[in-house]
């Protein structure tokens, strides 16, 4: 019927044309052109904007948004470099993961307890409202702030700390209730960020939360959650106005879309890209592209009270079947620095003259001494996150396979950071984990000590003969000593296999061949620190 | 005319009720039956199960799952729908500031998939029982297999790479600060005269709204073209035709408007599908809308956070079905009958 209808398309176009009223007709013709030359209008601002470089604004495509503006409120890594560029920090680590002076201009222990901290503010910082920072204001966001309310995260961050005394508006001392030697780690770590008392007394958690003012090189212009933070230079920091007078973190989950972003000329910076992506930008005119390892590690956690991981052999026959190399080769171009020890090169505990083998055939020789064999292989279950981290689940796969060769059965179950918490929590992982673990610091209490302490909530290897060595490992005055012990620590864990260290972090980094940036090693982006060629 | 639009309304307000508590419930019970911890992003590497069972004690969740589910109930009624745990805000807060981006893409998507799709379905009841109805088909049906996020990912590539034209990130441009009168930036930009600004924003609008119409507009396309082959059996057609009016004539003013009713029926129940693509199309094109939202929410598990989204959802949805119940009882006469 429909063949009877229709002659052929030019028809349906005259005559849909002439169908209406002479007035319709004109009418639709005015609408259409007006809507199409509203359209066109549009087309040379995007074009410009997406093609000039403003040398005095930076984009960077960042793939994580704040859920609060509160810093002292939550301990998420990915959060820090935002905050400390608002709020600047006490300490500060540098490039390459030195503790360094920053608010706070000198520390010292007042005791040998290491349980009285001297502290000296610089006097010329000022709050983004103008107003001095003083030693009254570390006092209320280290130690009031958190006593009054226990959700936020500093306190738990710095749990030791009994009180802050005030000896004038730049000398005071951190009192601790036990031996803390490590307390001036914290000062450059998660969560601790000097707020302004006055202020936030005057429009409370609420209204600072709506509107912050911290003391760092940028204030706070725009948050529009879900899409970008706009900052602006803060002409009166005590570092010197930053070279950059504008920044943006476009926030953008998605890695395709960061590539996107940079390789149209859209972010001057993108970070936390796909490695074959970075590969492929670095043949892009005009775009510098950086892969590093950084401080974060790579490793499997194996939880004691699950068969058969209470058997030394099998665990052994789990961490020598490893290539290591072979995977970061895989995985992350090489780069990623296999570990034999749970602390990264340059750090305090890591351990250059203590080499874990991959040795398939002392693999297949530990698995027969714990009764196994090719014809009675060991089958155990593999947790690994999908997603959480750059190709965990392909290193997944392909430790299983690495596993298989040897006579192990591995099972892989995929999981999230929350399932695998709420289980370790519960004593109910029911296998060994890959998990990646962040350390801002550097320090083995956060690496070896916290990955092992049998009392924290996500602990797998429930040794509790180790939490008195770890205690004795926190509270040890002893630079030297507390080195020795937690490198100790470290080889006898490998040797043990209590848990499995297998390669540093590598992050990835495209940028505009224009900016010169300074990349940290613990993957911090802080734009203070950027300047355009 | 207005009485039946008022009983439909009053009918539909009735039925919402149950319906939005009995969601609620099931919304409620399986997210606290799930095995995740919704403290796992509050807590820092140091904190012991004690620190965990405090806070847990502190944001309500050591209560029984029906005490729980009570609480939430009587406060919800109240319009308060509690607090996120990740972003420390209220509910309705987060959600009363990410809707209206997300009502407004999704109303731009349906009116680029409408541009598509209606004469979309023309041509393509044109080209039925001819030559090139099988390339029209196979068209049709490689558009639909091709998800939003996928549309999303090829347009940047597209209109933000290798032809960048269009922008791809954000709401508006960054020199662009929304007024926020209403929410909805192509309303409050116009109504401040800011046109250039009403411009970005609408440029920003383009590429997510059309990621999801073009995922949407080919189910159109093929119930509006089985309505009017539908419709071209229909006596009235014959009629016009013998009274000399043009095919076209026939086709846009008559046919049309029958064979609209299906497709009005079938875009009010997939419109839930412009928001559920939403969902990853915000996060794409860091477009800050519920969608957006709703993944960071999932991501965190924030519970408050994922129950006050869903509800929403439902609340829309149920809104969607009355007007569109409306719209199809003012476009039928026979349901205008006495």
């Amino acid at each position: 019927m429909s063949k009877t209808l229709w002659t052929n398309q030019a028809e349906l176009t005259v005559e849909a044309a002439l169908a209406g009223e002479p007035q319709d007709s004109l009418r639709r013709r005015l609408l259409l052109g007006a809507i199409g030359a509203g359209l066109g209008s549009l087309l040379p601002w995007e074009i410009a904007s997406a093609q000039a470089l403003d040398k005095g604004t930076l984009t960077i495509a960042y793939p994580v948004d704040m859920p609060t503006w509160d810093p002292c409120a939550v301990s998420i890594p990915a959060l820090q470099s935002v905050y400390q560029t608002v709020f600047d920090s006490p300490l500060r680590y540098s490039p390459s993961l030195k503790l360094q002076p920053r608010q706070i201009k000198e520390w010292k222990w007042a005791d040998n307890k290491a349980t009285r901290l001297e502290i000296t503010l610089r006097d010329d910082i000022l709050f983004h409202d103008g107003s001095r920072m003083t030693m009254e204001d570390v006092k209320y966001s280290l130690s009031d702030r958190p006593k009054a309310d226990k959700k936020l995260l500093i306190g738990n961050m710095m749990s030791f700390l009994a009180d802050v005394e005030v000896h004038s508006a730049t000398k005071g001392v951190m009192v601790f209730n036990r031996s803390t030697p490590t307390a001036p780690i914290y000062l450059a770590f998660l969560a601790a960020y000097i707020v302004p008392k006055a202020y936030m007394s005057q429009v409370g958690g609420d209204g600072f939360i709506a509107k912050p003012i911290g003391a760092g090189p940028y204030r706070l212009v725009e948050h529009q959650r879900g899409s970008r933070v706009v900052l602006e230079a803060f002409d009166k920091y005590w570092g010197g106005a930053p070279a950059i007078k504008q920044v943006i973190f476009e926030i953008v989950p998605e890695p395709a879309a960061r590539v996107a972003l940079v390789e149209s000329g859209r972010a001057g910076l993108a970070v936390q890209l796909p490695l074959r992506e970075v590969q492929r930008l670095s043949t892009k005119p005009g775009i510098a592209t950086k892969v590093y390892p950084y401080s974060e590690i790579y490793f499997l956690r194996i939880p004691s009270y699950v068969k058969p991981f209470d058997n030394e052999h099998v665990r052994a026959a789990l961490h020598l079947a490893i290539d290591k190399a072979a995977l970061s080769k895989a995985f992350y171009g090489g780069v990623a620095k296999p570990l034999s020890v749970m602390a990264t090169e340059g750090t305090p505990s890591y351990v250059p003259e203590f080499k874990f083998p991959f040795d398939k055939a002392r693999a297949v020789a530990e698995l027969k001494a714990a009764g196994y064999s090719a014809t009675n292989p060991v089958a155990i279950t593999f947790l690994s996150t999908n997603g959480t981290f750059a190709s965990d689940f392909d290193m997944a796969r392909a430790i299983v396979q690495m596993w298989k060769a040897v006579g192990i059965n591995a099972t892989i179950e995929e999981t999230t950071p929350a399932k695998f918490t709420e289980a370790a929590q519960s004593g109910k992982l029911t296998g060994l984990l890959l998990q990646s673990w962040a350390n801002g610091t550097g320090d083995p209490e956060n690496y070896v000590g916290k990955i092992l302490d049998p009392r924290l909530r996500f602990a797998a290897w429930k040794d509790m003969a180790l939490a008195p060595r770890i205690d004795a490992l926190v509270t040890e005055v002893d630079e030297a000593k507390r080195i020795a012990g937690w490198k100790a620590m470290n080889v006898e864990s490998a040797e043990k296999s209590w848990a499995i260290p297998l390669m540093q972090a590598v992050t990835t980094a495209a940028y505009s061949a224009n900016l010169q940036p300074t990349l940290f090693d613990n993957g911090y982006v802080l734009p203070v620190e950027y300047k355009y060629k | 005319m207005f009485q039946l639009s008022l009983a439909i309304i009053v009918r539909r307000l009735a039925a919402a009720i149950p319906t939005l508590v009995l969601l609620s419930l099931v919304v409620f019970v399986v997210l606290r039956l799930l095995p995740v911890d919704p403290l796992a992003a509050l807590l820092p590497p140091s904190a012991t199960a004690e620190d965990a069972r405090a806070l847990r004690a502190q944001l309500g969740f050591d209560q029984p799952i029906p005490m729980q589910f009570l609480i939430w109930l009587w406060e919800a009624v109240r319009g308060n729908l509690g607090n996120s745990i990740n972003f420390h805000q209220p509910v309705t807060s987060l959600i009363g500031a990410a809707m209206p981006a997300t009502i407004e893409l999704a109303l731009v998507a349906l009116a680029i998939a409408l541009a598509i799709s209606v004469p979309g379905g023309a041509l393509a009841f044109v080209l039925h029982q001819r030559a090139r109805e099988t390339a029209a088909d196979l068209t049709v049906t490689l558009l639909q297999s091709i998800p939003s996020f996928l549309w999303a990912l090829l347009l940047i590539i597209v209109f933000g790479v290798l032809w960048p034209v269009l922008p791809f990130s954000g709401r508006v441009g960054q020199e662009v600060v929304l007024p926020g009168i209403t929410g909805f930036a192509l309303i409050d930009l116009l109504i401040t005269g800011r046109l250039r600004d009403w411009s970005s924003a609408l440029s920003h609008l383009l590429l997510p709204a059309l990621s999801l119409a073009l995922s949407f507009s080919p189910m159109v396309i093929r119930v509006l073209r089985s309505g009017l082959i539908d419709a071209a059996g229909e006596p009235y057609v014959e009629v016009a035709r013998l009274r000399g009016l043009s095919e076209t004539r026939i086709l846009w003013r008559h046919m049309l408007k029958n064979a609209v009713l299906p497709t009005i029926t079938m875009i009010g129940v997939q419109f839930g599908f412009l928001f559920s693509g939403a969902l990853l199309v915000e996060m794409i094109f860091g477009f800050p809308g519920v969608g957006n939202l709703m993944v960071q929410a999932v991501k965190g598990n924030d519970m408050p956070l994922i129950q006050g989204i869903a509800l929403l959802f439902c609340v829309l949805m149920l809104a969607i079905n009355t007007v569109v119940d409306v719209l199809y009882a003012l476009l039928n006469p026979r349901l205008r009958a006495p």
